[in-house]
């Protein structure tokens, strides 16, 4: 191996040997000091032998000494190995400056952060993180060499309190930063806080596990109201502060409304047909044909792309196929348009969080809209749900 | 002298001394790695080369190196190594 980087750092040859009797002009060459390196038999006449560029002017004399016996022809197949390299370079001075650039550039790049990626994250969005990883001074383009990882983890850990372990890990112009959270069971008994309502309801089911409660069974509470307070006296009559932990169930009203027209357009055809072209070549599209308004024609596509074996070209045509319509307006059932804005109703519902199985009650209010148009459905529904929502100091 | 005496007093000479006959006797040494490599040192020359049998001259006589898709690696005044699948190394 260390022989080959040698030939290969001095420049070597392929070279052709045709004729018979080549063993005899091997011999001269070993004893005239040309090593040859791996000797292939090619065909009964032909040998290709590797060779120092150097040693290959000390092979002519030889090839003249056997012009008596069997004629030999020497030919160069390939040249090989740093010196022939540098020379293509010297024909190509700006290639050679150019990868010499980039090499240069690469080495210098590597000194750098490029990427940060968050590992272990489950709750916590990796953009929070990497805002907080920001703010903790990593950011990309920072050089390397001034990255602290203790002093990130650190300042990590400080401004993200949900975080129980962080570890900053350099590769390279990559950083990884692995992340453990803190359990949802543990982050409520650790800190310290109150449970408040999360919207209005009547209170229904009051359960404290720890804390004092602040309402009773039958209450009605705003949003933002304190339910549980986390300061509780225990069992040797001491005051408390703590997490407050409880249950607190209650009936909760949600509304939202949903409206449907009673008419509907639906397109006539005339039957009246256009064709209009697009060539496209690269990122330029030709139109060929007129435009016309889409308001009253429905328009339908179809592509064709060039392809150049299995490779696709940036060559496609489209026909765009317009027929004109007239719009006319056509009777929606009531009890149709009453489903429709039932359905839009409770779409909106669902949005707000409303669990269907949790529906306790539900009323719909229908009425017709002022022009006698449209048609809009209230639902009102009540729900027995969870209101409490807990907040830490 | 004639060079069958010479040959009998250097073996001679070298078995009185306890030195190795491959320097004295200018003898070629075979070295046989496993069964894709022989390397020869101090040969006389290349006989014959073909893919499926290479022949070398050495004082001891001709050295035989049979088997299948034979090159030689590295072929010099001293050494010959040849790379390939080794069947059998005759010396003749």
């Amino acid at each position: 191996m260390t022989q080959l980087l040698w030939l290969w750092w001095q420049g070597y040859l392929t070279v052709r040997l045709r004729g018979a009797g080549i063993e005899r002009l091997l011999n001269r060459a070993s004893q005239v000091g040309v090593a040859l390196f791996r000797v292939e038999r090619l065909t009964s006449d032909v040998v290709l032998v590797r060779m120092a560029a150097r040693d290959f002017r000390l092979l002519r004399p030889l090839l003249r000494e056997a012009v008596n016996g069997p004629r030999i022809s020497v030919s160069v197949l390939d040249r090989h190995g740093l010196p022939f390299v540098l020379r293509r370079f010297r024909r190509r001075s700006f290639l050679g400056v150019g990868l010499g650039l980039a090499v240069l550039a690469v080495f210098y790049l590597a000194n750098f952060v490029w990427f940060v990626q968050v590992f272990g994250n489950q709750a916590l969005a990796v953009e929070a993180i990497k805002t907080a990883v920001e703010d903790a001074g990593l950011r990309m383009g920072i050089p390397r060499s001034s990255l602290d990882p203790a002093r990130i983890e650190r300042k990590l850990l400080e401004s993200l309190p949900d975080l129980v372990w962080v570890q900053v890990k350099n590769r390279g112009v990559r950083v990884e930063v692995h992340v453990v959270e803190r359990d949802e069971a543990e982050s409520g008994e650790q800190r310290a806080g109150h449970i408040y309502a999360k919207q209005d309801g009547l209170v229904t089911e009051l359960l404290v596990l720890q804390g004092t409660a602040q309402i009773r069974e039958g209450d009605t509470v705003r949003k933002d109201d304190l339910l549980i307070s986390g300061m509780y006296y225990d069992h040797q009559g001491r005051r408390q502060y703590g997490a407050a932990r409880g249950i607190v169930k209650a009936r909760v009203w949600y509304e939202a409304v949903g409206e449907a027209s009673l008419v509907r357009w639906e397109p006539l055809r005339t039957g009246r047909r256009r064709s209009r072209y697009l060539l496209t070549v690269g990122p330029l599209t030709v139109p060929i044909g007129r435009s016309l308004p889409r308001e009253n024609h429905l328009v339908t596509s179809r592509t064709w792309q060039l392809y150049l074996g299995t490779a696709m070209a940036p060559v496609s045509w489209t026909r765009l196929d317009y027929e004109e319509v007239e719009w006319e307006t056509v009777p929606v059932p009531a009890a149709e348009a009453e489903q429709n804005a039932y359905e839009l109703a409770w779409e909106s519902l669902l949005a707000q969080g409303v669990d269907r199985e949790r529906v306790l009650v539900e009323k719909r209010a229908v009425e017709s809209l002022a022009d006698g148009n449209g048609i809009r459905v209230t639902v009102r529904v009540e729900v027995l749900e969870d209101i409490g929502r807990f907040s830490g100091q | 002298m004639r060079p069958a005496v010479r040959q009998k007093l250097k073996r001679r000479f070298a078995e009185t001394l306890d030195l190795p006959p491959s320097v004295v006797l200018d003898q070629a040494v075979i070295h046989i790695f496993g069964d894709s490599e022989v390397k020869i040192v101090n040969h006389k020359g290349l006989v014959q080369y073909s893919t499926a049998c290479v022949k070398t001259r050495a004082v001891q006589g001709l050295i035989e190196v049979g088997g299948s898709e034979l090159e030689i690696a590295f072929f010099s005044a001293q050494e010959i190594k040849i790379r390939g699948r080794i069947r059998q190394v005759m010396l003749k």
